[in-house]
């Protein structure tokens, strides 16, 4: 049921025929009953890095970005454009994730989501990576109110995955973008944008 | 009665994920928590969040009126959390034998090594064979 409302991105990055082989190799191996492997088996194609390009995001300099635009009441159009352009080039997954309404508890239907997500990490493919899970709200609300509520979301996220599924702290930050780095700009409102991504943000 | 029903998830557990079964995936282990205990934990629980580590905490102070079966397989899903990752943990150990013998040539890294294991699964000892089993590789 939660598996139909969440969307991924194929990856810009799966260069090498050879990882293409070795994916396809263990999917095959994957139990094919279970739908929830599929989707881990997605995940892991496209978190997948390249391995040359080292990504220049940090958690920090977003959460800064970020921060200053919502405290100046600015818009983050100048620096939109570079976020986006700087998230869009790493290999990524967006799902959706359901919360309890103006709070940061996850509702239950979406733990086996977050399970996917921890198969996918858990695999020998994506073990020396780190990720960036970002919480993304709509327009709707109070901008700094859901600056804060992404970050709390996020941070929920990861909480779930380290103490629930066993990933490695380590591996995961969690930021909070508010409602500044919409998915549909032209339909700020839209449900669409309140989404939790996760970035692949090379080996650090 | 506590230590009753914890018998009893560990006697579940034992019959999910024996000796020769294989691990719930994560993914599955979510569902099943989702399942049978979803709508006590939204009841019951609903100010604490699933990662906190306080769900089963929360759950067991509202024990009478939450179902038996939740904490059936609450306890079976954590179980197979744990014995998945300690067998992603332990298989590259105990597969090294196995690893150095039949894939000598393969370089390290990107899976390359889990995937030479699983293509020689047949052959390699039943520890690496039953590690690679629970940690849900094939």
């Amino acid at each position: 049921m939660d598996t139909k409302i969440m969307t991924s991105r194929a990856p810009r990055t799966l260069r090498h025929g050879m990882m293409a082989l070795l994916l396809a190799a263990c999917a095959a191996f994957a139990a094919p009953s279970a739908l929830q492997a599929q989707d881990a088996n997605d995940y892991i194609k496209d978190l997948t890095a390249p391995s040359q390009d080292e990504p220049t995001v940090t958690a920090l300099v977003l959460r800064k970005m970020v921060e200053q635009a919502v405290a100046q009441n600015a818009p983050l159009e100048l620096n939109r454009a570079t976020i986006a352009a700087e998230l869009d080039k790493l290999a990524q997954i967006t799902v959706q994730i359901q919360f309890a309404l103006d709070s940061a508890i996850i509702r239950p239907e979406s733990y086996a989501t977050i399970g996917a997500i921890a198969d996918a990490l858990h695999h020998p493919i994506l073990w020396k990576y780190h990720f960036l899970i970002t919480g993304n709200t709509d327009t709707t609300g109070n901008r700094a109110r859901n600056l804060a509520l992404s970050q709390q979301r996020a941070d929920a996220v990861r909480d779930a995955l380290v103490n629930l599924y066993g990933i490695d702290g380590r591996r995961l930050e969690a930021v909070g973008l508010g409602q500044e780095v919409l998915q549909t700009p032209k339909d700020p409102k839209n449900p669409i944008n309140r989404r939790v991504q996760l970035f692949n943000i090379g080996l650090e | 009665m506590r230590g009753r029903i914890w018998l009893a998830g560990l006697l579940l557990a034992g019959l999910t994920t024996g000796a020769s079964a294989q691990t719930m995936s994560y993914a599955e282990a979510g569902a099943l928590i989702a399942k049978s205990c979803g709508k006590a934990i939204t009841t019951y629980c609903g100010k604490v969040n699933i990662g906190s580590g306080k769900v089963l905490d929360c759950l067991e102070k509202n024990n009478a009126k939450v179902p038996p079966q939740c904490f059936t397989d609450l306890r079976a899903a954590i179980a197979s959390i744990d014995k998945r990752s300690v067998a992603r943990q332990d298989a590259f150990r105990l597969c090294r034998a196995d690893a150095a013998q039949f894939c000598g040539s393969v370089q390290p890294g990107d899976a390359n090594l889990l995937d030479c294991l699983l293509a020689s699964r047949k052959v390699v000892n039943k520890a690496c064979q039953q590690a690679l089993l629970d940690a849900g590789w094939q």
